[in-house]
């Protein structure tokens, strides 16, 4: 990403305003990465609105940070960062009505999933696997669903939600609703075939569907590069006959104006939209590779991308703005953060596990004959072992 | 409509007919469209042509474009579309033409439909069916013949089903439909056409997990599903003409199946042979003689006989002869009562 253009000399008012124009060579932006506004932020980024948005982004930074304590202090087994990311995925959830939209989502959006609202006991019972988990300790950490707020249950496998997202648009078209489906992914999810076929049946079947490539340019260890010989992500929608946009994904404002300018232009009935929010992640992929710099990236790297973290880029705005966040401020709102998720957790562990009795249940809608009989088959087993 | 023409409809209605087994799935689905507006029904070629064996004939210019339609080439966007629908709310019935060409379609039936259940914790479930065509017997080579339901069966939470007969066919696609589970509805294509029977003029549902036992019997269990049924039948015609009272199962659900009726049958006859067309190695048959010997050990008078596809890739030319008829099903049969 060439850094962007700076002229703070001119007075913020008399900035052009973007046009959001789909297929940029460069990703669009509203706010450069130190904090100066390129073009007339819209009337609703008030000093008030920012902070709140900020104050959103860094809740999820700090959960980011307590949850990797949790896993080392080995209550937890696994966790994806979203750090670096927060721009990106609360930048979405503005464009997406909790609860009436749908969302599948990929294994690195709790940050999204925090800003639509899904409560933090429930990420947090989930990477516990507490009986508190409302995907009763099926999955291993991270892969949450949450109903409420229509966010469907993650996959681990690669891009397999983009054809059902695309399903999903389908039957919203179909029974006339004005809800879309909203479809995330990484930069990794665009080599898979199901990436390719849900993208062109979107396409064919004018599907109300917004494609959200979080493109953090490592697929653990394999680069954007490696991934793709493609120039960038968002060009790829032309070829599905639906509109790309790229987009800043550190810069929050870039986002929300782009991703809810997408959002609408899909909730108008004119089929499914791409946009390639390029963003950074700065940890590992998960816990399972944390000496990630030790073996494919460097460094440097991860230094330049420290330099355009988005919720720094915010708080640079806020100070530009006359508004800036006291030191003071930011400690107490990180503290806040870590007792919140502190007593979450103790609330969630209080829960204790799920039982094991509910192993065989939901597998299907009825327990089959089969399943009653290895269900009796282990408690016997169980109750044995207790005697 | 009078009061006399609707009693008239009505009688009519009431009336068993003789039908072909994909009339019985052209039926089951037409009925299922009228009776529930969430069920929709789309594929490659199901529309305006009804699809590459005529199965959904007609239904597009019934229920229109919107229930009924064609997508592009995709059998994962088919199936992957189907989870996301039915996640939605709706009654997906997708086609996959043709078994074979499932590859595709594979990760989005076991890693979505199959799991969605149980990996949300029963926040979501992926209620749809999909239909496809099976089995050899028409001339199809290795891409339009194989029997792959045991990939099926191996996975949680999937329903697996194979009729034989037009009743079934109709009965089990209903009950597929309605049901709140994915089911695999597997269509053995070349009994399309040549399976024939009475199905009634009344809505019914078979349920799925049923056996049923197509003729009584007392030496021998001849245990089958789907395309072999009929070559069951005349294997079990030629050792009544011998004197032998064979019982012949049709299994018709394989996830889940009807273990007691099986193992009730071979506690009485003592003998069991089991039939499918699939390759041996991980064949379903295999799961059904483990449970034979588990619960009816003590009853047999002799090993569980197994005749199976062989275990090679479907051939064209050979394919008549790659099935197992009814020759070797005898056989088989001769040798478990000669033990």
């Amino acid at each position: 990403m060439t850094p962007a253009q700076i002229n703070p000399t001119p007075p913020v008012e008399a900035l052009p305003t973007p046009e959001i124009q789909p297929f940029t060579a460069e990703p669009i932006r509203y706010v450069a990465e130190d904090g100066l506004p390129i073009h007339t932020l819209p009337a609703a980024y008030t000093p008030e609105r920012l902070r709140e948005l900020h104050g959103v982004m860094l809740r999820a930074r700090e959960f980011d940070r307590k949850l990797i304590t949790l896993l080392r202090q080995g209550r937890t087994t696994f966790y994806a960062q979203s750090s670096g990311m927060e721009a990106t995925q609360v930048g979405l959830a503005h464009s997406i009505r909790p609860g009436h939209d749908w969302v599948w989502p990929y294994y690195r959006d709790h940050t999204l999933a925090l800003a639509l609202g899904v409560p933090m006991f429930e990420l947090i019972s989930q990477v516990l696997g507490s009986n508190s988990d409302p995907s009763r300790g099926r999955q291993m950490p991270h892969h949450f669903a949450a109903r409420k707020q229509h966010f469907v249950s993650i996959s681990s496998s690669i891009a397999n939600q983009v054809p059902p997202a695309t399903g999903t648009a389908m039957a919203q078209k179909y029974l006339g609703t004005d809800e879309i489906t909203v479809c995330t992914f990484g930069d990794g999810a665009t080599s898979e075939g199901d990436w390719h076929a849900g993208m062109n049946m979107a396409g064919a079947m004018a599907a109300p569907c917004l494609f959200v490539c979080e493109n953090n340019q490592w697929a653990i260890s394999t680069n954007l590069r490696g991934q793709t010989a493609s120039e960038n992500i968002h060009i790829k929608a032309k070829a599905y006959g639906m509109p790309g946009f790229y987009v800043d994904g550190n810069d929050i404002v870039a986002v929300m104006e782009v991703c809810t300018h997408a959002a609408e232009w899909v909730r108008a009935g004119n089929g499914p939209a791409l946009v390639e929010c390029l963003t950074y992640r700065v940890g590992s992929h998960s816990n399972a590779d944390a000496d990630a710099e030790k073996h494919y990236r460097t460094r440097e790297e991860v230094q330049e991308w420290l330099g355009r973290d988005p919720v720094v880029r915010v708080e640079k705005l806020l100070e530009h703005l006359g508004h800036p966040i006291e030191s003071r401020e930011r400690a107490d709102m990180i503290a806040a953060v870590h007792r919140d998720v502190d007593e979450q957790v103790i609330r969630a562990e209080a829960t204790g596990q799920p039982d094991w009795r509910i192993m065989f249940e939901d597998v299907y809608s009825d327990m089959p004959a089969h399943l009653r009989e290895e269900a009796a088959m282990l408690r016997a087993e169980q109750e044995g072992e207790r005697k | 409509m009078t009061a006399t023409q609707e009693r008239q409809d009505m009688k009519a209605a009431s009336e068993p007919r003789t039908i072909n087994l994909i009339t019985a799935v052209t039926e089951a689905l037409h009925e299922e469209m009228e009776r529930d507006s969430r069920v929709v029904l789309f594929g490659q070629d199901v529309g305006a042509r009804g699809g590459v064996f005529m199965a959904t004939a007609g239904l597009q210019a019934t229920f229109g474009k919107e229930r009924v339609f064609d997508t592009p080439l995709s059998e994962a966007s088919i199936v992957g579309a189907a989870v996301g629908m039915a996640v939605r709310g709706l009654r997906p019935v997708a086609e996959i033409q043709f078994a074979d060409y499932m590859g595709p379609g594979f990760d989005q039936i076991i890693s979505q439909a199959a799991k969605m259940r149980y990996r949300s914790g029963g926040q979501y479930s992926a209620p749809l069916v999909i239909r496809t065509p099976s089995g050899g017997g028409v001339k199809g080579g290795h891409h339009h013949s194989q029997s792959p339901e045991s990939y099926y069966t191996h996975t949680p939470g999937l329903k697996v089903v194979m009729p034989s007969t037009p009743y079934d066919a109709k009965g089990l696609l209903k009950a597929a439909i309605r049901g709140e589970d994915p089911v695999i509805f597997f269509e053995p294509k070349r009994l399309y056409r040549a399976s024939k029977g009475e199905v009634p003029g009344h809505d019914y549902t078979v349920k799925i997990g049923e056996a049923a036992v197509r003729r009584e019997g007392s030496d021998l269990s001849l245990i089958g599903y789907g395309g072999v049924m009929p070559d069951l039948e005349r294997a079990a015609d030629a050792l009544e003409t011998e004197g032998v009272s064979v019982e012949v199962i049709d299994l018709r659900s394989l996830v889940p199946w009807d273990r007691e009726l099986v193992v009730d049958s071979v506690q009485k006859t003592g003998r069991a042979v089991l039939v499918s067309e699939a390759p041996r190695i991980s064949n379903f048959m295999g799961e059904v003689a483990y449970a034979i010997q588990d619960a009816a050990f003590d009853s047999l008078l002799a090993p569980i006989g197994q005749v199976a596809g062989f275990d090679i890739p479907y051939p064209y030319v050979q394919d008549k002869i790659y099935l197992p008829g009814p020759n070797r099903i005898t056989a088989a049969c001769v040798q478990a009562l000669n033990y």
